[in-house]
């Protein structure tokens, strides 16, 4: 997952879960939220809902307080209790409840409550801002891993994907490399054409990775003119072949407005066919040790070694 | 007894004004209306029945459902009657003080029995 944007949620279908043991309160609230293009379910007792909640990750919950069995306050602890589910936005349906009541309900993380019988477009307008807040909040949790200028996953991101692959291929002995690219002479590149050019540089190189990596391969900005490729299910040899390709295509690039000059980069990449023999942290350690290695080698190259061996030997490629 | 009443007959309690709903107007809503209309003497022959057993929880029930849904089908005078006799029943330690919301259940059924599109 590599875009950038995040229009998708403009236009999918919000789904809204609706709590009531009224059936009633199920068909009027259908046939009153019927334009807003919303797809509704329905649970009648809070059982149900919070099984229905965990399974399909509503946008929206309307919860309705007195129902018999467990009560909306009752669902309202055990969705806000559970990583699955406590992001969840609720709308709380109130029929005879206090002042007291609404206050408890958003104590326990409630957003916001509609009171029964329903006004049409307060209804409206409630479930409307309620489902857009949670679009901005989803928009800034994404963003938050997402490098602004080239749109790849950046530093947090790869904190993240790095954990769960070393993890991967420390339970399944699975195949996993890490490469470490960054761009020959950057500096010289911003001093000669300026900030721009050099973002452009930036930008230039990041389609690229975006476009000649595998479906599974995870690019992101480390920072600065550093890019890290997760591959896995990969060894060395086969993670090798796809960062010379990845070197070769930024090489074979004419810039329109320097055709004088060619961009290059140079790459360290350390793989493991086995499980590895060194932690995450020592292993994008020793990555940088190659990509160092491919700087003092002369630049513009691809240096890579094994994860999986005490006798990790240094070889260069391409 | 005189001829044509029809079901009415059974429940003299339910003669009185017709009750229309706010919504009948509204396109969107017709439907359920009826639908809800097609309903309602049923659900009030039943809490009927069920506040003559002195079955306390179904009443509850029964009540606390018409309470939630008549406003929001249109019926909200209706509404405010079962909100009202909800609150009593939610006070009460057992079933025989039922005998003391006799006219408000009455109240109810009728205007259940009362409801037109
Ligand atoms: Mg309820």
């Amino acid at each position: 997952m590599t875009e950038s944007g995040n229009n998708t949620t403009e236009f999918t279908r919000h789904r809204v879960l609706i709590i009531d043991d009224a059936e009633d309160v199920h068909r009027l609230l259908g046939a009153r939220l019927k334009q807003e293009r919303l797809e509704l379910l329905s649970a009648l007792d809070g059982r149900t809902a919070l099984e229905m909640a965990r399974e399909q990750d509503p946008s929206l919950v309307l919860l309705d307080l007195d129902m018999p069995g467990m009560d909306g306050f009752e669902v309202l602890r055990h969705l806000k209790a559970s990583d699955e589910t406590h992001e969840i936005p609720v709308i709380v349906l109130s029929g005879l409840q206090s002042p007291a009541d609404k206050v408890t309900a958003f104590d326990l993380g409630a957003v916001d409550y509609i009171t029964k019988p329903f006004d049409l477009m307060e209804l409206r307008v409630r479930v409307r801002s309620a489902l857009k807040m949670a679009d901005l909040i989803n928009m800034l949790a994404q963003r938050a891993h997402i490098d602004g200028l080239t749109g790849l996953y950046n530093r947090i991101a790869f904190d993240e994907r790095w954990a769960q692959s070393t993890a991967e291929n420390q339970r399944h002995a699975k195949p996993l490399s890490l490469a470490i690219f960054d761009l020959d002479h950057f500096k010289s590149i911003n001093d000669t054409y300026g900030h721009p050019a050099g973002d452009e540089a930036l930008r230039t190189f990041a389609r690229l990775l975006q476009r000649e990596c595998r479906q599974s391969d995870v690019p992101c900005r480390f920072g600065g003119e550093e890019f890290v490729l997760i591959m896995p299910e990969t060894g060395p040899d086969a993670a090798a072949a796809v960062c010379n390709r990845i070197r070769e295509a930024l090489e074979a690039i004419e810039w329109p407005a320097h055709p004088e000059r060619r961009v290059t980069v140079s790459c360290g990449v350390l793989g493991a066919d086995n499980t590895a023999t060194i932690s995450p942290s020592d292993w994008v350690q020793a990555t940088d040790e190659q990509l160092y290695a491919a700087k003092n080698g002369g630049r513009n190259r691809v240096m890579v070694s094994r994860a999986d061996r005490a006798d990790q030997s240094l070889r260069q490629t391409g | 007894m005189a001829f044509g009443w029809g079901v009415q007959m059974s429940n003299p309690e339910s003669f009185g004004p017709p009750i229309r709903s706010e919504f009948a107007g509204d396109p969107d809503m017709l439907e359920l209306v009826e639908e809800f209309v097609r309903e309602l003497p049923g659900r009030a022959a039943s809490l009927s029945a069920s506040y003559d057993q002195g079955e306390i929880e179904s009443v509850t029930r029964l009540t606390h459902q018409l309470s939630g849904a008549c406003g929001g089908y249109g019926f909200g005078e209706i509404g405010e009657v079962a909100r009202d006799l909800e609150c009593r029943l939610k006070k009460m330690g057992s079933a025989a003080e039922l005998l003391t919301v006799r006219e408000q259940v009455d109240e109810l059924v009728s205007m259940c029995s009362r409801v037109v599109v």
